[in-house]
């Protein structure tokens, strides 16, 4: 017998008056040619003929051993079971939940249950959210806040209610709170339909494709500049700027591309973790140490730097030059030298929320045995709280990179495509409540080889 | 499974087809006539020795069927579907002879009475009970949840589960008599032939069972996937489940099946989807997901032996038994029937 294609299935969720309703009659109204089942579970008026609607009521099984991700959708099961009795398949499925749905067992249901994922594939998560409401939600009820946790994309509907600065600020808490998923704005839910159908993001092989740099990863710095300097003794001065003091790493033999800066991102990174040398102005600034430079006197502040033979030297600095008017000064002819390169980097700030992101991005391999001793204990101790992960890991030894992704403690990983010339790297993404993040960084560093 | 080259037991008989997923049906006037429901809303009705239709309807239910039952006196045949309707169909002249309404959403289950007395059916969260005139004798509460399946215990008695209970009604009056809770979603429900023991097929790969005489209960667990497929043999000894490639023997003999190893019949290559006794002896036929189709011999008990193989088309839905159980008719996914001579 063939395999079958799997029926994909997009899950949408998001609170009453949310424009769920309105995003599912939109797609539907598209000439798309394709079969497509409706499963609801709120009378939602989704009135096109040409889809099967099928109403069915919200119903939670959790299993007697008490496992959250053990609990499935028995409505889903039963419908979509019976779904698959028909010769004429459908070619899209889409489930839409109740305002107060927990993506969880939704999600779930589709790896828990044999023959439901044999049949369906799960292919995304799709939140809407009211802008002009979704902060007093979001304080009131664990229901969105997981809704836009386990989001592949969220939809910002109703935008034309809120303003610009304050639809900024909504994008930027979203953001914190689930890095994983592409935001869409829209004003009555009119998104095209392919920002949320066929999107494969629960597939392994196209999870990572589609979106490469899904994991722009947080710097403990915000800034860095290239300068080429002959031997001799320079001055970093500083104005007054928007704090007391400012950590600074100092790279020599820094290269220019972006490759070079990412790899010395990694390693400052390192430093940064490393407790700071406190300098007064007029001290020298060793070079590859963490050092924090005291700026509390009045005015301008210099800090000696020390070349011995011709180098490019990289400044990563917790704040961006232009905050301080950092100036790099030749002492013996008091001549500025310009930066030949910069570039800022995503700056680590504090997330409000109980729910967020963590991006972990290593350079390296990783000890196969130590990974998953570590990720096994921190799904057993932490899976309740760890919504969704999706990343890819370079394992010592093997030639193939090794994807994976999960949903609460179920997880699903495979080799991918060889890493040939490619630098062998590690991207990690969770989102979760309440996740510790140097905790779970230094649990993979120390898997690093 | 030893003799793979001979296909044992089951001979070539006839094939033939409906015009979707062939859903369920029976044999019925005595093994004259195969019925059959698929998933368009047709019934088919054929000539039991040479497969040739009698008689067919197509949408007879609005959406699908979904369930069917064959009257003790094989002259009737009750059909359930989407459209909240039990049909019961006179076989021989293949017109309906009574419409039942059974509730406003799906009907997933539909059954006689062992003495053909009433008529069970279910749909969403309740359960109602027809006589053999068509007439509604009682409706059930609404359950916790969605009833998943129903059987009957006895003639006087339904049972019914749904997640996190099986529950007893008398059958003429609808009074709850018995409820059995446990913490989970019971996918598929067997009865031993005296009604005593419940076993039921559980979401999270187990199967729970209880002695309704002593109040006992247990599980069965390490099964690869839920076991959606149960069979008692006639002498209630004998309990095989599905629940991933294996047909997995469980014997009541004695203590057992508590703290004992149950049988494993090996042969199938994808999870058993139906399993069911012949309607006399110890041959208990297997399908799997793939369409094979095997035959066990377990007249010596939980470890048994292959005596047939054969393969339907596609993914086995349900195998029926002649009742003189000299053939044996399978139901696939593609709507192919395909009946065997044992």
């Amino acid at each position: 017998m063939e395999t079958q294609q799997r029926v994909p299935v997009t899950i949408l969720t998001g609170f009453l008056g949310s424009g769920k309703t309105t995003l599912l009659n939109r797609i539907l109204s598209e000439e798309h040619g394709k079969r497509i089942a409706v499963i609801e579970n709120e009378y939602g008026e989704v009135g096109i003929d040409q889809a099967l609607v099928i109403d069915a009521e919200e119903e939670i099984f959790e299993m007697s051993n008490g496992c959250i991700c053990c609990t499935v959708r028995g409505d889903l099961i039963r419908v979509l079971g019976n779904l698959m009795k028909r010769r004429d398949k459908f070619d899209y499925v889409l489930v839409e939940t109740t305002g107060l749905a927990d993506p969880g067992p939704v999600a779930q249901t589709f790896f828990m249950d044999d023959e439901i994922g044999s049949e369906f594939a799960l292919d995304g998560i799709v939140t809407l959210v009211d802008a002009a409401h979704i902060n007093q939600q979001l304080g009131r009820s664990d229901e969105s806040t997981e809704q836009i946790a386990f989001a592949d994309v969220l939809v910002l509907n109703k935008t034309d209610l809120v303003n610009g600065e304050g639809l900024d600020g909504l994008e930027s808490r979203l953001r914190d709170m689930n890095r994983m998923a592409k935001i869409v704005r829209s004003e009555k839910a009119n998104v095209p339909v392919e920002t949320v159908l066929n999107l494969g993001a629960f597939n392994l092989d196209q999870a990572l494709e589609r979106r490469p740099t899904f994991l722009e990863p947080e710097y403990p710095f915000e800034w860095t500049g290239v300068y080429s300097l002959e031997p001799g003794r320079y001055e970093l001065s500083l104005a007054e700027g928007p704090d007391p003091s400012m950590s600074l790493v100092v790279v020599t033999d820094q290269g220019k591309e972006d490759e070079a800066l990412r790899q010395s991102a990694e390693w400052c990174v390192r430093r940064y973790a490393e407790p700071a040398e406190n300098l007064n102005p007029g001290e020298t600034i060793p070079a590859g140490q963490h050092v924090n430079l005291l700026l509390e006197a009045s005015g301008r502040k210099s800090f000696m730097l020390e070349i011995e033979s011709h180098a490019q030297l990289g400044l990563y600095t917790q704040h961006t030059a232009e905050e301080f008017d950092i100036k790099l000064i030749r002492e013996e002819n008091k001549q500025e030298i310009p930066f030949e390169v910069e570039r800022t980097w995503v700056a680590q700030h504090e997330h409000d929320d109980e729910v967020g992101s963590i991006a972990i991005e290593r350079d390296g391999d990783v000890d196969n045995e130590k990974l998953n001793k570590w990720l096994g204990k921190l799904l057993s101790e932490r899976g309740v709280d760890i919504f969704r992960m999706k990343g890819f890991i370079s394992i010592a030894g093997e030639s193939r990179r090794f994807v994976f992704q999960g949903v609460h403690m179920l997880f699903d990983g495979q080799p991918d495509r060889p890493w040939g010339d490619t630098p062998r790297r590690n991207q990690l993404i969770f989102i979760g409540r309440n996740l510790d993040e140097e905790d779970m960084r230094k649990g993979f560093d120390e898997c690093l080889v | 499974m030893s003799n793979q080259s001979k296909k044992g037991i089951l001979r070539r008989g006839w094939t033939s087809s409906v015009d979707d997923y062939a859903i369920s049906g029976g044999w019925s006037l005595g093994g004259e006539v195969l019925m059959v429901a698929d998933a368009s809303g047709g019934i088919f009705a054929f000539e039991g020795k040479s497969g040739d239709v009698l008689w067919s309807q197509q949408k007879v239910h609005e959406g699908s069927g979904l369930a069917t039952s064959i009257h003790p006196s094989g002259t009737k045949f009750a059909t359930a579907g989407k459209d909240g309707k039990v049909l019961v169909w006179d076989v021989s002249k293949g017109n309906v002879m009574q419409t039942l309404d059974a509730g406003s959403g799906w009907v997933e289950n539909v059954v006689w009475s062992p003495d053909g007395q009433w008529l069970a059916a279910s749909c969403s969260r309740q359960v109602r009970v027809f006589n053999e005139d068509g007439q509604e004798i009682w409706q059930s509460d609404d359950h916790p949840s969605t009833v998943s399946t129903i059987a009957w215990s006895g003639s006087t008695e339904l049972a019914t589960a749904c997640y996190g209970r099986v529950s007893f009604f008398e059958a003429a009056s609808g009074k709850l008599s018995q409820k059995l809770e446990w913490q989970g979603s019971l996918v598929s429900m067997v009865l031993s032939p005296d009604g005593d023991i419940v076993a039921c097929g559980s979401q999270d790969n187990t199967v729970h069972f209880w002695r309704r005489s002593s109040g006992k209960d247990s599980m069965m667990s390490g099964y690869a996937g839920k076991p959606s497929a149960l069979a008692f043999s006639a002498n209630g000894i004998l309990l095989a489940t599905g629940g991933g490639q294996d047909v997995t023997v469980w014997s009541f003999q004695g203590d057992g099946p508590e703290g004992t190893e149950p049988g494993f019949l090996e042969f199938h290559e994808q999870p058993i989807t139906t399993l069911t006794f012949a309607c006399r002896g110890m041959n208990l036929a297997s399908g799997s997901r793939d369409g094979e189709v095997a035959v066990w011999s377990l007249k010596s008990g939980k470890q048994g032996k292959g005596i047939g193989v054969a393969v339907a088309l596609d993914a086995v839905s349900q195998l029926y038994w002649r009742p003189d159980d000299r053939a044996l008719a399978a139901l696939d996914a593609q709507g192919c029937i395909t009946v065997w001579r044992t």
